[in-house]
């Protein structure tokens, strides 16, 4: 007896609707006025009615449903598949042929059913079935599932091997013609269900359900209660209207339009094309002389500016002249943080706080007293985004402030005249023995390694307005005690 | 004694069963017709009677405290079995129960799906009852009648179930078969040589064997052919 299983999760099949309709047209192909018209198949010296043509079917469903013949013949196929219809000269080939290749129509008790599936009991009766038939003589996935079933349902196995007798000798008391059509069908049946390797499972779904779909649930009080509750919710969510936020879109690819690579085209030549890696090379991460086109870039938004390596470079250089470098690293270095080692998140916080956020630190940032005290706060327990609010301000800050002024200063003016537009690319055609020039580029591991020395060399270097306030201080410090001496 | 009154009512449980199915299998098809739902019907009665009559036997069996060790595991062994069979049973019948909506007779607008039969299940039905000739003496809308005495007995037979387990406490998972994989091969049931199936696999199973023998002779003939012309060489040389 199999145990009645508890309700615990995903035991359910899911909802298969296309079967009831399946069922539904295979009734009216049955029809003798308007279904198809049935041939009698003729098997060594037995003659067995009730065969159809491929190309009967394809014709029946093109003019019943009215479609166009590829769906018809897809729709047949998907019958064929699962196995409603079975081929009687190929068992194996589960396809519909739209020639004269024979098919039959199978048994209801054989139809796919929504709410079980195949027993592994029944698959172990008609493999013992089979064995007993033709004399041990077995497909090797066919012995494969023979021996698994033998271990897995080893309890039943005595009754798997009467039932398999005693269904065989009642299959001995019906008519030779119809004992090999019984047989067509069941194999039919036994292919759709336990696939052969190589061979699709139509039937497959997937995981379980958790809900039953065959369920008749009542609408409790609760349940009613719960949706209104939801709809109130949704009806407060803020909503922007379809005007404002296609306005948006469009301004947004206005904008963008000659900067895409795949709708403007792009210059020197498209590498993917014309096999020339100049574009890469012209728009390298941290290239000496960018395009023009990229540096126009930067204009459009400040999310522009910061997200370009060579534009964050820029805007550096320009800060620095301001006086509020500082900014920007701390900026990226919230970044580092956010994204980098995440091993590391005390260490770097603690580096940060040190270099930036502490009292007299070398690289003060001028956040307001209250995002320093969430902040410091947040620093006692550091992890990855325990520096957002301070980063969001700075964010602002250099966007509102700095962004501005950079645009008409004359750094980022410089920049855009020493902009290289690149020439449209000749195509390098290569002779019959041509060898072209591979060029590869520079590994990753030695690119970061780079970064990081730049970056070294850049944190040596900085001069910030502390460092030389407190150099200033020193060197005023011992004139000033010398005179009280 | 009590064990071979147990297997000889089990045996013709099962029997009864395998009929069954072989029955059910033809609901919506051409050989389907009135006779075969009466054939349906008796058959399950008796079938029901003899799970009944099963269940009381192997009951009083496997409670009485006197039992020997080994006669005890034959004896579960024995309730496994039966208690398999009544779930392949009650599986037939709620699909019977299906079918039967599905293919009501005698609506002139719902046709039988073709599939091939021809003839009638009369022999089987005649096996499953243990008599000579089946006789038919119901009604003409026995289809419709029978479908609510169908589930009535479907409820029957799961409260049966459900009482078996709650009563008898055998774990099936430590019933050892008697039998190994394959026995099915060494009964002594002879397989009709007429059958068509057969014919034709064994056909192309001799082929094959044939193709593999002749390539072998052809092998070693030219083997042989081989090592005579070396040692001609040998020898000339």
């Amino acid at each position: 007896m199999t145990v009645t299983r508890l309700d615990q999760g995903q035991r359910y099949r899911p909802r298969m609707a296309f079967l009831k309709k399946i069922e539904t047209l295979m009734m009216e192909m049955q029809n003798p006025d308007t279904g198809i018209k049935t041939q009698t198949q003729t098997v060594m010296i037995a003659n067995i009615p009730h065969a159809v043509t491929g190309v009967d079917i394809m014709q029946w469903i093109l003019q019943r449903l009215q479609i166009t013949a590829e769906e018809a013949l897809h729709l047949g196929d998907l019958f064929v598949k699962y196995g409603y219809i079975y081929p009687l000269q190929e068992p194996k080939n589960l396809t519909l042929k739209a020639d004269g290749s024979l098919y039959r129509f199978q048994t209801p008790y054989f139809w796919p059913v929504q709410s079980w599936a195949a027993d592994d009991t029944d698959y172990a009766i008609y493999l013992a079935k089979k064995n007993i038939k033709r004399k041990g003589i077995l497909e090797e996935y066919e012995k494969e599932h023979y021996s698994m079933l033998n271990q897995k349902i080893n309890y039943k196995w005595d009754f798997v091997i009467m039932q398999a007798k005693e269904q065989y000798k009642a299959g001995k008391e019906r008519k030779k013609e119809d004992r090999y059509a019984l047989d067509c069908q069941e194999r039919a049946y036994w292919l759709v269900n336990r696939t052969p390797p190589g061979m699709l499972d139509v039937l497959e779904y997937g995981l379980d359900r958790v809900t039953d779909p065959n369920e008749n649930k009542k609408n409790t009080m609760e349940f009613y209660r719960r949706e209104i509750m939801y709809y109130q919710q949704a009806i407060m969510k803020t909503r922007v209207k379809s005007s404002v936020s296609l306005g948006g879109v469009v301004k947004y690819s206005e904008q963008f339009l000659s900067n895409d690579p795949i709708l403007s085209g792009c210059l020197p030549s498209n590498p993917w094309i014309s096999d020339d890696p100049e574009f890469w090379d012209l728009n390298a991460k941290l290239v000496e002389v960018p395009t023009r086109m990229r540096v126009e870039r930067w204009a459009f938004n400040f999310s522009e500016l910061i997200r370009d390596p060579k534009g964050r470079q820029n805007f550096q250089l320009f800060l620095k002249k301001e006086f509020s470098g500082e900014n920007l690293g701390f900026w990226e270095a919230c970044e580092d943080l956010k994204y980098g080692d995440q091993s590391k998140v005390k260490e770097k916080a603690e580096e940060i706080y040190k270099l930036f956020l502490a009292p007299g630190a070398r690289r003060w940032i001028n956040i307001d007293g209250k995002t320093m005290g969430i902040t410091v706060k947040g620093l006692e327990h550091p992890h990855r985004y325990v520096l957002d609010a301070a980063q969001t301000h700075i964010y602002m800050l250099m966007k509102k402030d700095s962004y501005g002024r950079y645009l008409k200063s004359p750094i980022y003016k410089e920049m855009l005249a020493k902009a290289v537009v690149p020439q449209e690319g000749v195509k390098k055609s290569t002779g019959l023995f041509g060898r072209r020039h591979l060029r590869s580029s520079p590994s990753p591991i030695i690119l970061r390694q780079q970064e990081e020395e730049a970056k070294a060399r850049e944190a040596a270097n900085t001069v910030d307005i502390t460092q030389v306030m407190s150099k200033l201080d020193r060197r005023n410090q011992p004139q000033k005690e010398a005179p009280p001496k | 004694m009590v064990k071979e009154e147990c297997k000889a009512l089990l045996d013709a449980l099962n029997k009864v069963t395998a009929c069954y199915r072989h029955m059910v299998l033809t609901i919506g098809g051409t050989s389907d017709s009135q006779n075969l739902r009466e054939e349906l019907k008796k058959t399950r009665q008796k079938a029901q009677e003899l799970a009944v009559a099963n269940r009381n036997k192997l009951t009083t069996v496997l409670k009485d405290k006197t039992v020997s060790k080994e006669d005890k595991a034959e004896f579960e062994r024995l309730w496994v079995i039966f208690s398999t069979c009544l779930e392949i049973l009650e599986i037939d019948m709620r699909r019977a129960l299906e079918l039967g909506h599905e293919f009501p007779l005698n609506v002139p607008k719902k046709h039988l799906i073709q599939t091939g039969m021809s003839g009638g299940t009369s022999g089987v039905a005649a096996r499953a009852m243990s008599v000579q000739n089946m006789k038919y003496e119901a009604e003409h809308n026995i289809d419709v009648v029978d479908l609510k005495d169908l589930e009535n007995e479907i409820n029957q037979v799961g409260e049966m179930m459900y009482e078996m387990e709650m009563k008898v406490n055998v774990p099936q998972w430590t019933v050892e078969a008697k039998q190994d994989p394959g026995a099915e091969l060494k009964s002594t049931i002879s397989v009709g040589a007429s059958s068509i199936g057969m014919i034709s696999v064994e056909e192309n199973k001799s082929f094959c064997d044939i193709s593999k023998v002749l390539a072998g002779i052809i092998f070693t003939a030219v083997l042989l052919i081989a090592i005579v012309l070396a040692v001609c060489v040998v020898k000339l040389s």
